[in-house]
């Protein structure tokens, strides 16, 4: 009887297994609702900041796959039929959605995996919030928001309704990046007027702040080198980008949250992206020796996080030789393929230009980025 | 009816260009004569409007009588209070002198003159002149620009025996604008007059204008734009014994304005703020000795303050906040001699110190002193007239932190002549050539970061070749004036932000190449019971490319802002009973980026302006009443990109002057 009693007992729970498995299988793979474009199941998403004031921050769709389309220039408005807005900041994915924010508009936006909008909460009303809206991170159901002002916003995910603000001791704050169930947060720099001559000094910060985010209060802060501001979360360690510009370019630390958050400087770098364990680094310098003839030079090279070696070679092949000397807006590495891609600014004289390499460092080929200054991507595979 | 005052300023190129000969003479001391059209007989592109046909036009200001000049390019950034700067055949705004009364104005941080500010109140006439003016005896500084915008004010005359004028004027309209303002002449004695001029403005300026954006069309209002103003100058003219003129002006201009920057969607906060003091006095003086010789001498001290705030949690204390100072020290003498009959020359000098002192970071408090030089000749006979003028530059610099610029030495040269191959016809043939510079201003030196103190000038070099005809064909018509001109402008060395990889930094960098015509056409007829007609119009067609680099998409790019079609149209209708006022500017489709793509375009729009005014005069006194409606089709457009211009509105004006 035990064993029959057993027997049933496990049909039903597998049968409940298999019905939730098949149940799983029935979901679509992504969420398109409501979508007006005709999409390919390979996704990525290219947020384009555009120019400050111009209005003409927008979102490109890339098909890194099979299938059509291949490419849909500002895919917000054909999805929206509204623009994104002003001057595009960060892109993220958590769950099915991605979350923008766009500074100069100073709002959020949730969007599902066609790039149709979902829900958005603006931030102008909120005196404490009208600097503007910076960068994101999400975990357990929540966005969390950097703002010019010192404030860091805790967003419900779903609604996009501000459930909390923390004010930090900081002023502008930057990048943020979540670790160990707290959130890191770069405070940049103040406009200050210097008493003894009158004239409005940048003072430039070293604070990294960490933000414990099951009491959502600041736990404690970490010395940087001054002016943080790009940070990325990796095999649990967090990498840091300050832009320093008393130094010989900017610098690269590694924060390990393990080792009482330790800060290592790892060298020098404007941009990086982080995949398969490594992260991938580029040091643009610009000559001026030979002014007004500047030239930029692009140093590429990575750091393996796994072994804590800094690889000074290229990691790309067969590289286009304009991307030595380009101004590279971002990197971003695609997290189902390994793919590389450098996006290229041209500013408010042309559209970006985004290249494309495999995980090798090979190159594959490069387009058009649909809009200015490319600054983020999220990829949907 | 149909007269028009023609001032001591204008009276030798009146001369040269009147037409009709239909002079009457009212009294003693005044001179009315028939509407006078362009200047043709000038070497050079002269473009000239008179304060009776801008009120009779409903013109609202100088930026609003300059877009009607062939050729120019107004950057108008929306509102009474918006910045507005003026760039001929697309050189760029710094490369556009403005002289007032002569003497001209100057902004050595920003490099360019906001025309917004001058009151239309007390100005007599309004003139462009491309490449070398016809008048030799000028500034250094006029000589070194590649053109001059003339702000020429009245100047006081007296029409019956009485010793002192007054006027005043209240005018209101849209938006909350109100504008008193009041003027008084004085004659004092056989020699000296003066003038008093005081204006205050104010306006809201929340002028609701229709945002669209993809399927969302909604009203808006342009909030934070209102402004406060106050304009008072005061002129003493002295027409000595000796033969000399002496002008000594005083001026004080204060405003009080929100500046609401660029729409940005879905974010109506604007917190910033300006305000602007700006003082000069200067003195003119001028005195014939003999048929040979002349003499000008001017000297000007200019004060300039304006103070920027903005509110906001980036802020520390939520509050920014940055003050500029600038003072200006000008000194200059042209003497001009007539060695032989047909032959002048004139030599100018001028020498002038500029400071800054300034909250912006890392200001080093720059000094500069400027010493131009211009040699000019002219030869002139019945067929040809041949100008050229040489003018040296030296400018030094000094700060009190860092490195200074290198100094500034540079010889640039003009030539122009002008040919009129029938005596009995007003045709005339002109060609011109000049080569002028801009320096690099105090911000693109010192501006934090961005500033760059190896900067060399920036290059302009203009061509012209022009026709230019004008006659009566019939009894009633008292002339009919056509200008055509075609035009070549190499631009190089152009002082840009430059961005490099994180950094931006002003440079050397950019190539402009500009080809264009100008044709201007204007007609006047004096037709029974009183009634006289004015019609004037102007086309531009230009292409300004951007060649700075063969291997960039924008190579050969028409340059933003810049329509390759733009003109305007006016008709004036003077009656006994009423004069009516129409005009059209038309501007055609421009791109607001340097990438000529669909997303960059800006539409083209036409803004129609219609006015209708009448004197009444008893006892000596006179009453105006005039009455405009500006953008009568309710157009919506954008100058800029996202500074959206107002739509229909009105303004109502009442004169009395006893």
């Amino acid at each position: 009887m035990k064993k029959l009693y057993f027997a049933i007992a496990a049909v039903v729970a597998f049968g409940g297994f298999f019905t939730s498995c098949s149940d799983d299988n029935d979901e679509p793979k992504w969420n398109d609702d409501d979508s007006k474009v005709e999409l390919p199941e390979s996704r990525m998403y290219i947020l384009n900041e555009g120019t400050m004031s111009a209005n003409n921050s927008s979102i490109s769709l890339y098909n890194p796959g099979e299938g059509e389309p291949k490419f849909v220039a500002d895919i917000f408005f054909d999805q929206n039929g509204s623009r994104l807005g002003d001057t595009g900041q960060c892109m993220i994915k958590y769950g099915k959605n991605i979350y923008v924010s766009v500074y100069g508009s100073n709002y959020i936006v949730k969007l599902n995996t066609a790039c149709v909008q979902e829900a958005r909460t603006l931030f102008s009303e909120d005196p404490e919030l009208q600097g503007g809206v910076r960068y994101l991170a999400a975990e357990d159901g929540y966005v969390y928001a950097s703002f010019y002002g010192g404030i860091v916003a805790k967003i419900d995910a779903n609604t996009l309704k501000v459930v909390a603000k923390l004010k930090t001791p900081g002023a502008n704050l930057e990048g943020v990046a979540i670790e160990n169930d707290c959130l890191y947060v770069a405070n940049s720099y103040e406009i200050s007027k210097n008493p003894e001559t009158g004239q409005n000094d940048y003072i430039y910060k070293k604070d990294l702040f960490v933000v414990d985010l099951h009491t959502f209060t600041l736990k404690e802060t970490i010395v940087v080198e001054q002016n943080p501001n790009k940070l990325l979360e990796e095999d649990d360690k967090l990498f840091l980008i300050s832009w320093n510009y008393g130094r010989e370019s900017y610098v690269l630390q590694m924060i390990d949250p393990d080792n009482n958050n330790a800060v290592t400087e790892i060298g020098y770098a404007t941009n990086m992206a982080a995949g398969d364990d490594m992260l991938y680094i580029v040091d643009s310098r610009t000559d001026y020796s030979n002014w007004s003839a500047v030239t930029t030079n692009n140093t590429f090279s990575s750091y393996d996080i796994k072994s804590g070696r800094l690889n000074t070679a290229s990691f790309l092949k067969n590289a286009p030789v304009e991307l030595a000397t380009s101004s590279i807006s971002m990197m971003t590495v695609s997290d189902s393929t390994g793919d590389i891609y450098i996006g290229v600014t041209n500013y408010s004289d042309s559209n970006g230009v985004m290249y494309r390499f495999k995980n090798d460092g090979s190159y594959v080929g490069k387009f058009d980025c649909g809009g200015q200054n490319p600054r983020d991507a999220v990829f949907f595979y | 009816m149909g007269v028009v005052a023609i001032l001591s300023f204008d009276v030798s190129a009146a001369d040269v260009d009147s037409i009709t000969g239909k002079v009457h003479r009212i009294d003693e001391v005044t001179v009315t004569s028939r509407r006078a059209p362009n200047k043709v007989a000038t070497a050079v592109p002269v473009q000239t409007l008179s304060i009776d046909d801008m009120n009779r036009l409903g013109v609202q200001g100088v930026a609003d009588a300059v877009r009607r000049f062939a050729g120019t390019n107004v950057r108008d950034y929306g509102g009474i209070g918006g910045l507005k700067t003026v760039s001929v055949r697309n050189m760029g705004a710094h490369h556009t002198a403005v002289s007032y009364d002569g003497t001209p104005v100057s902004n050595c941080q920003a490099g360019q003159v906001d025309i917004g500010r001058f009151s239309l109140d007390n100005v007599g006439m309004l003139s462009l002149a491309v490449g070398q003016t016809e008048d030799m005896l000028q500034s250094a500084r006029l000589y070194a620009s590649a053109a001059v915008l003339g702000i020429t004010t009245e100047r006081p005359y007296f029409d019956d025996s009485r010793n002192a004028r007054f006027r005043v004027t209240m005018s209101g309209g849209s938006f909350g604008y109100v504008s008193p303002s009041v003027r008084w002449w004085q004659k004092i004695g056989s020699r000296v007059t003066t003038s008093l001029d005081g204006t205050f403005l104010r306006a809201d300026g929340n002028y609701p204008f229709t945002l669209v954006n993809g399927k969302n069309v909604t009203r808006e209002r342009r909030n934070n734009s209102a402004i406060d103003s106050w304009h008072g100058e005061a002129n003493v003219y002295y027409d000595m014994p000796d033969g000399g003129d002496l002008q000594v002006k005083g001026y004080y201009f204060y405003s009080k304005r929100g500046l609401p920057g660029a729409v940005v969607l879905y974010n109506p906060v604007s917190t910033e703020k300006l305000w602007d003091r700006n003082a000069f006095v200067q003195a003119r003086y001028r005195k014939s000795f003999s048929p040979k010789w002349e003499l000008q001498a001017q000297a000007k001290y200019n004060y300039g303050w304006n103070k920027d705030t903005e509110e906001g949690p980036q802020f520390t204390g939520n509050h920014y906040e940055a003050v500029h100072k600038q003072n200006e020290y000008y000194l200059s003498a042209t003497g001009l001699y007539r060695p032989v009959k047909n032959v002048t020359l004139a030599l100018a000098q001028d020498g002038i110190v500029n400071t800054l002192v300034s909250t912006m970071t890392g200001c080093p408090d720059p000094v500069r002193y400027t010493s131009l030089t211009a040699l000019s000749a002219r030869w002139q006979s019945s067929v040809v007239t041949l100008s050229g003028s040489l003018v040296g530059t030296y400018i030094t610099e000094r700060v009190k932190t860092g490195d200074r610029p290198h100094d500034i030495k540079r010889l640039a040269p003009s030539l122009s002549v002008s040919v009129k191959p029938f005596a009995g016809e007003m045709l005339y043939f002109r060609a011109m050539y000049k080569s002028t510079f801009r320096v690099p201003t105090f911000n693109d030196l010192y501006y934090d970061r961005l500033g760059s103190r190896v900067l060399r000038p920036e290059k302009a070099d203009e061509f012209d070749v022009g026709v230019t005809w004008s006659r009566s064909l019939f009894p009633a018509m008292d002339y009919l004036s056509v200008t055509v001109d075609a035009y070549y402008n190499d631009v190089t060395d152009k002082i840009v932000a430059f961005p490099t990889t994180y950094a931006w930094r002003m440079t050397n960098y950019g190539k402009a190449r500009v080809t264009g015509l100008d044709v201007t056409l204007s007609t006047a007829f004096s037709l029974p019971w009183d009634i006289a007609l004015v019609v004037s119009g102007a086309y531009t067609w230009q292409r300004a490319l951007n060649v700075t680099d063969k291997d960039s998409r924008n190579y050969k790019a028409q340059l933003p802002y810049t329509p390759e079609h733009s003109g305007n149209a006016s008709l004036i209708v003077e009656t006994p009973w009423v004069n009516v006022g129409y005009s059209v500017v038309a501007v055609g489709m421009r791109y607001y980026m340097a990438e000529n793509i669909k997303a960059n375009e800006i539409d083209g729009y036409a803004e129609q302006t219609f006015s209708l005014s009448r004197e009444f005069r008893f006892r000596g006194c006179g009453l105006t009443l005039r009455g405009e409606i500006v953008n009568l089709a309710d157009k919506q457009y954008d100058v800029i990109k996202f500074y959206p211009m107002p739509g229909r509105s009105w303004r109502l004006t009442g004169i009395f002057k006893f």
